[in-house]
């Protein structure tokens, strides 16, 4: 679309600080952006605090199969493990990972996005990389190569964040492309500045809300990323993770029978994408000049 | 106004209902006429993947083998009591010293193209194994020099030195195929037989949909059956690869029996199912943890008994099997009884102990991390089979009170498979399927020269390939027995393996549908061998 790059143009870049507070307030005030905040940093604190919530899973109780109670919240699994604790020793896995993943997707595609948004001759070889990389069927390429590597939590990382840079990048350079037509751009080019300089002090500011967007929307992906690939037996055997639950029943047969095994890391895995999804996307709105000015 | 919106509403929700109901309900009965025609006798089972090879000589895979095992017969099969009994061969006896295994086969079989079976098809299958290395058989017909079929139903196998179960092993393990139709098939390694098949067990596959089913047709001479033929006319496998989904079939009664075992996690399913029935049967197998003797430190006994002191294999039998399993000491499973070294005890579950052990020999936790230092292993684990991934957990959590480390090495199963292949890994944790008969077992788990291919230890041992010869050269019953019991209990005290458990299996059918399955032991055999699928009647 168009009708952007003449509004972005009639945005000064970096807004006075006071702007930026208040737009930060009336981002929070959005019901939707508090309640998907507020479950997104319940998740953070669960993670963090997880040892001090639950004992992480291990053993075996005999207390197998039992549905939801005052003792058991979330059910006990096969083997009598605590299926809360196991969703609450999950989020460790699955926010790691998806932080992890999210960051590297970031750090790659905005360096890639802006070098083809401001040096040309990049910008073919770049956009070319990106659309081939867009192209590939992406699970299937992370299955195998989570096949033949040894799985844990780096490797799924790895992994994971290597695949969703190309959305990252091309992102970035459709802002970067924009921003490097500017004006100022180009009186910086005037002055003297190098091109390390125009692309890390002028353009890369520009970028930063919607890399905050991308953090946010990739974190998301590679949550469900990692679930998928534990879910098929990929994920690192030695953590928890919601993947893992979901295989752990399927895997056990006992999903007709125990469905608090399968419902509850289900419902941790929506809602923490459905969240971060939220969260990024009203992010994105509340930066977009058109509704902002209206 | 709202208000009549609302009641249109209603109404087209009902009406909606309705015809979902009635078409639901049409369903429903077209199927039921559907079997409750000619087609009542078929018997529709549960397999979880595709056929992989369809050349009975030459596939490995379980789920293959169950549907080529009901079309090309065996010399001999296994009983419910885990015995071999007469299928093809009516008897077997040797002669000239063990030299000689001789078969006598029964007159009334037939190729489903109207030929009898002789000797012909089985000296021509044998051959034929062993001049393309077919199979797992080509091992067990090694000391095979020549063979014989000096008439319809006599075969001789000529033996370059006697072994005492090899008419036990090739019978059980030996499909006999038509020479008449694969002779002209040439290069037998390369030959797919996917189609025009022609067998003589109790049914024949006619056509098949890659993905969903298998349909097998009677064949109207198995002198096995009582009637002379199988009382079921169609047998049909139909695909599913998840358990659950099978498990919501079997219900539904969209198929009648599952041939892969219910998950133990999972018998509750079925409780308060009048129609379902559960047959269990035992194991002709057992879970280990094998240790790799080319780990440096895993060569030494000390830390391998320690290893086996570390497993609380009770616990784990209760836990991950609910009970429903046996506790094994040696690598020879309880179910070959006479063969069975009874005076050895399995290792007990003492982490505390197993650390002193480890102290004494010499071991160190330098670091203080609760650790001994060198001591840390991967275990490597095939991640789709439920109970061993459970075991492998456990396990992990018990080693590391016995100051062992621990990593859950549990991976995608062919992956798995080519580790296990290349002995890329230091414990294996596994499941072996079936053992016909322990000296077979040992020969393929222990001699130097692999010939089995599960030497899973990489044991290179003079001591142990000694005593294995010695003992399969063995031709007087009470001595061979009592060579096995000696290397049931060298295996122990060497602690080359931890023997898990001997698991029971539950096979699930629809008893309100069919009735007689004869089941034999093993998730390989199960309900759904030749003998008892030809034993199955339609309940009335």
């Amino acid at each position: 679309m168009s009708a952007p790059v003449l509004t972005e143009q009639a945005i000064p870049p970096v807004a006075p600080a006071t702007t930026r507070r208040s737009s930060w307030y009336a981002y929070l005030r959005q019901p939707t952006v508090a309640l998907s905040v507020l479950v997104l940093l319940v998740m953070v604190l669960m993670a963090v605090f997880a040892p001090l919530i639950a004992d992480e899973p291990s053993g075996a109780g005999p207390d197998v199969l039992q549905p939801p109670s005052g003792a058991h919240w979330f059910g006990t699994d096969d083997l009598g493990q605590d299926i809360f604790a196991q969703v609450v020793w999950g989020t460790r896995t699955s926010l790691v990972i998806g932080l992890a993943a999210s960051l590297i997707a970031i750090v790659l595609g905005t360096a890639i996005g802006l070098a083809a948004a401001y040096f040309r001759p990049i910008d073919a070889v770049a956009t070319v990389i990106t659309d081939v990389m867009l192209a590939l069927p992406t699970l299937p390429l992370m299955i195998m190569l989570a096949a033949v590597v040894s799985p844990s939590v780096w490797t799924l990382t790895l992994i994971i964040g290597f695949f969703a840079w190309p959305e990252v990048a091309r992102l970035i350079r459709s802002q970067g492309l924009v921003i490097s037509a500017m004006p100022y751009i180009d009186g910086a080019r005037v002055l003297g500045a190098t091109g390390w300089r125009i692309v890390t002090r002028e353009i890369l500011p520009a970028v930063v809300s919607l890399m905050i967007v991308s953090v946010l929307l990739t974190a998301s992906r590679a949550v469900i990323s990692e679930a998928g690939l534990s879910f098929l037996g990929l994920g690192d055997p030695d953590a928890w993770s919601w993947g893992r639950i979901l295989l752990n029943a399927q895997r056990s047969g006992t999903i007709a029978i125990a469905w608090w095994q399968t419902l509850f890391p289900s419902l941790a895995i929506l809602l923490l994408v459905l969240s971060a999804t939220l969260a990024g996307m009203r992010f994105n709105d509340t930066r977009d000049p058109r509704r902002n000015g209206g | 106004m709202k208000k009549t919106v609302k009641g249109r509403w209603r109404l087209a929700v009902a009406l909606g209902v309705v015809a979902t109901l009635g078409v639901s309900g049409c369903g429903l009965n077209e199927d039921n006429s559907s079997s409750s025609g000619s087609s009542d006798t078929v018997l529709r089972i549960g397999t979880t993947t595709d056929v992989s090879n369809f050349n009975p000589l030459q596939s490995l895979s379980k789920t293959d083998s169950w549907i080529l095992n009901a079309m090309y017969p065996h010399l001999l099969r296994i009983d419910e009591n885990a015995q071999k009994a007469p299928e093809l061969a009516k008897e077997y006896r040797y002669e000239d010293d063990g030299k000689t295994a001789v078969f006598e086969l029964r007159d009334d079989f037939k190729w489903t193209d109207g030929q009898p079976v002789v000797a012909e098809d089985v000296k021509f299958s044998a051959e034929k194994i062993m001049e393309y290395k077919l199979g797992n058989v080509a091992a067990k017909l090694t000391w095979v020099e020549s063979i014989e079929a000096p008439d319809a139903t006599t075969v001789k196998f000529k033996l370059s030195q006697p072994y005492a179960p090899f008419a036990e092993g090739v019978g059980f393990w030996m499909s006999i195929v038509p020479k008449h139709i694969f002779e002209k098939a040439g290069d037998l390694s390369k030959f797919p037989n996917d189609t025009n098949w022609v067998g003589a067990g109790p049914f024949v596959l006619d056509s098949m949909t890659k993905g969903q089913r298998y349909v097998m047709k009677r064949n109207e001479h198995y002198p096995l059956a009582p009637e002379g033929k199988a009382a079921v006319s169609q047998v049909e496998y139909r695909v599913y690869p998840d358990v659950n989904t099978m498990m919501l079939a079997l219900r539904n009664g969209d198929i009648d029996l599952m041939g892969t075992p219910v998950p133990v996690s999972a018998a509750k399913t079925f409780e308060n199912d009048s129609k379902i029935k559960l047959e269990k049967v035992g194991a002709l197998g057992f879970a280990h943890l094998t240790y790799n003797m080319k780990n440096k430190y895993l060569a030494d006994q000390q830390v391998r008994q320690a290893l086996s002191m570390s497993v609380d294999t009770k616990a784990i039998i209760s836990a991950v099997l609910q009970g429903d399993g046996q506790q094994m000491a040696g690598p020879i499973s309880p179910i070959f009884a006479e063969y069975d070294n009874t005076e050895i005890q399995p290792y007990p579950f003492d982490p505390a102990g197993a650390k002193a052990k480890l102290a004494a020999a010499g071991y160190r936790d330098a670091n203080n991390d609760g650790f001994f230092d060198e001591l840390s292993f991967g275990v490597a684990c095939d991640q789709s089979n439920a109970n061993i991934t459970r075991v492998v957990q456990l396990f992990r959590e018990s080693a590391a009170k016995a100051g062992i480390k621990l990593e859950n090495e549990c991976v995608e199963r062919n992956t798995f498979l080519t580790r296990t292949k290349n002995g890329e890994y230091d414990i294996d944790a596994s499941q072996w399927g079936v053992f016909d008969n322990p000296m077979d077992q040992l020969r393929s788990t222990y001699l130097s020269s692999n010939p089995g291919g599960i030497n899973y230890n990489l044991l290179e041992s003079a001591e142990m390939d000694t005593l294995i010869n010695d003992a399969a050269g063995t031709t007087d019953p009470e001595a061979f027995r009592a060579k096995i019991k000696n290397l049931d209990k060298v295996v122990h005290e060497q602690a080359y393996l931890t023997p898990l458990y001997v698991e029971n299996f539950q096979f699930a059918y629809n008893a309100s549908k069919f009735t007689g399955f004869s089941p034999s032991p093993s998730d390989l055999l199960g309900m759904v061998t030749a003998y008892s699928l030809a034993q199955v009647t339609p309940v009335k």
